[in-house]
């Protein structure tokens, strides 16, 4: 079966593999300036929960840079059968979490560039995101448009932790550069520290894997101010992908969305739809981690509320300590030709399908 | 066949709000337009609120841009509880037309208002 990750974190042993994609003030920044641990650390603003076991699989253990590489290929690409990884990075979505917009800017372009140096020429499967800074949404316009039409570039990722919802027209200047380029917008669960102060509603919540859990409120928030903001009405073709913040909790806000529009449509006239129909044709989610409730029919039953066949894509999360196993992968065995890649290959559409299937 | 039943005068009805009457042991809303006399049922077919107690209104018209177009003044109801809009004249919900308050014909003879059930 053709398979398609949507989430495979391209490591690095030392953010230091940068350094020569930097140059000027934002160079000295970045090898002299402080930043959040010793040398080789992301400059980020940090969320106030750690992970108490640190956030990777404990068999992933790479000393030297190219271990990162030669690790994923044996523990994940190769023993899964993985036909397209699309890379998703790891620290940099971090950027976002940064008050000066335009040193996280240029932490983005320096790490697009490695990103494109470096990992896509390993590896026939890999598909790259590049990654911008969105609390400065003319300069993440920019970085989409210098890179946004390299053929192997196939989204524009940011964190999910925002300084605002990501519907709010602030940033309708980054949808507007990923439409004229053809690209997804993608959003990642991360960046829940610095600007980004608000990732839990009520205030921080107290342990990791507490708060693990409830992240996802973020995501809803995002949601609903794309499709509210009417972004899929100003970019009927734009596709949103949300990565790693769960699904079982889509169908009860899009509940919610459709009954609250019904009585007050009347503050977004350019909507045309229900909300809910804006989802289905417009966002996208990964299914990492699935939840697990003890009766499958309960979990089953929500996906197929949220239209899950076509709106779900893989993702591993590799190599994170939440991984999802691809041969494990709890949805309608049915669902599992689109939902393991044929949605993935309609959402990145610069993705070959493979000749067995064009010839269908 | 629809049966003609007394509603109420002519001057009991404003072009503000419905005035509500009891016809025919059906609760009716009887709506004053600039092109005439219209009647919903007083029942909104959501969930069976008293439709025609909310406010008479206009809203926003669909738009492709960021702006707001008010539209249809007066001639809309909004359902009492949960707020859908119907057009008065035709009882359509505007979010779904499909979706229907009932409406009854009203004659005017004099100052007398029928309608017709």
């Amino acid at each position: 079966m053709f398979t398609v990750d949507c989430d495979c974190h391209n490591y690095w042993c030392s953010a230091t593999v940068l350094e020569p994609y930097m140059e000027g003030l934002f160079k000295d920044m970045f090898v002299r300036g402080e930043r959040t641990g010793p040398r080789g650390a992301f400059p980020h603003g940090h969320r106030p929960w750690f992970h108490p076991e640190g956030f990777a699989r404990h068999d992933v253990q790479p000393v030297e840079e190219d271990d990162n590489y030669a690790i994923m290929k044996a523990k994940h690409l190769d023993k899964y059968n993985i036909d397209v990884a699309i890379l998703t990075g790891d620290e940099p979505i971090e950027a976002s979490t940064l008050a000066n917009p335009y040193y996280a800017d240029a932490l983005c372009r320096a790490y697009n560039d490695y990103m494109i140096d470096y990992w896509l020429p390993k590896d026939e499967r890999f598909w790259g995101s590049i990654v911008v800074a969105p609390q400065n949404p003319q300069l993440a316009a920019a970085e989409i448009r210098r890179l946004g039409s390299h053929p192997r570039v196939v989204q524009v990722l940011v964190s999910h932790g925002a300084a605002r919802p990501y519907g709010d027209p602030f940033y309708h200047p980054i949808y507007e550069a990923c439409a004229e380029m053809g690209l997804p917008f993608a959003m990642h669960l991360g960046g829940q520290g610095g600007i980004n102060s608000t990732p839990i509603g009520a205030g921080p919540s107290t342990f990791f894997w507490e708060t693990h859990a409830i992240l996802p409120q973020t995501a809803m928030t995002h949601m609903a101010s794309l499709i509210a903001n009417g972004v899929f009405e100003k970019w009927p073709d734009l596709k949103v992908v949300i990565i790693e913040c769960g699904v079982a909790w889509v169908p009860s806000v899009l509940w919610r969305l459709d009954a609250n529009f019904k009585a007050l449509r009347k503050e977004t006239p350019w909507l045309k739809r229900l909300p809910s129909e804006y989802f289905k044709s417009n966002i996208r989610m990964s299914t990492q981690p699935l939840e697990q409730p003890e009766n499958i029919q309960h979990l089953w039953a929500t996906l197929e509320a949220m239209d899950g066949e076509n709106t779900l894509m893989f993702a591993s999360d590799y190599p994170h300590w939440d991984y999802d196993d691809i041969t494990k992968l709890h949805i309608p065995p049915q669902w599992r030709e689109k939902v393991l890649g044929l949605n993935a290959l309609d959402v990145y559409t610069r993705i070959p399908r493979p000749v067995t299937m064009a010839a269908e | 066949m629809a049966e003609k039943h007394f509603a109420c005068k002519a001057e009991q009805v404003s072009a503000e709000k419905a005035t509500i009457v009891s016809v025919n042991n059906l609760s009716v809303g009887v709506f004053k337009l600039d092109d005439g006399f219209h009647a919903l049922l007083n029942v909104c077919p959501h969930k069976g609120a008293a439709l025609c107690e909310g406010p008479q209104c206009g809203t926003t018209r669909e738009t492709d841009k960021e702006e707001f177009v008010y539209d249809k003044a007066g001639e809309l109801v909004r359902c009492a509880w949960h707020g859908w809009e119907f057009d008065i004249r035709t009882g359509e919900f505007l979010v779904d037309p499909k979706i229907r308050a009932r409406s009854f014909p009203v004659t005017v003879e004099d100052d007398d208002l029928f309608v017709h059930i």
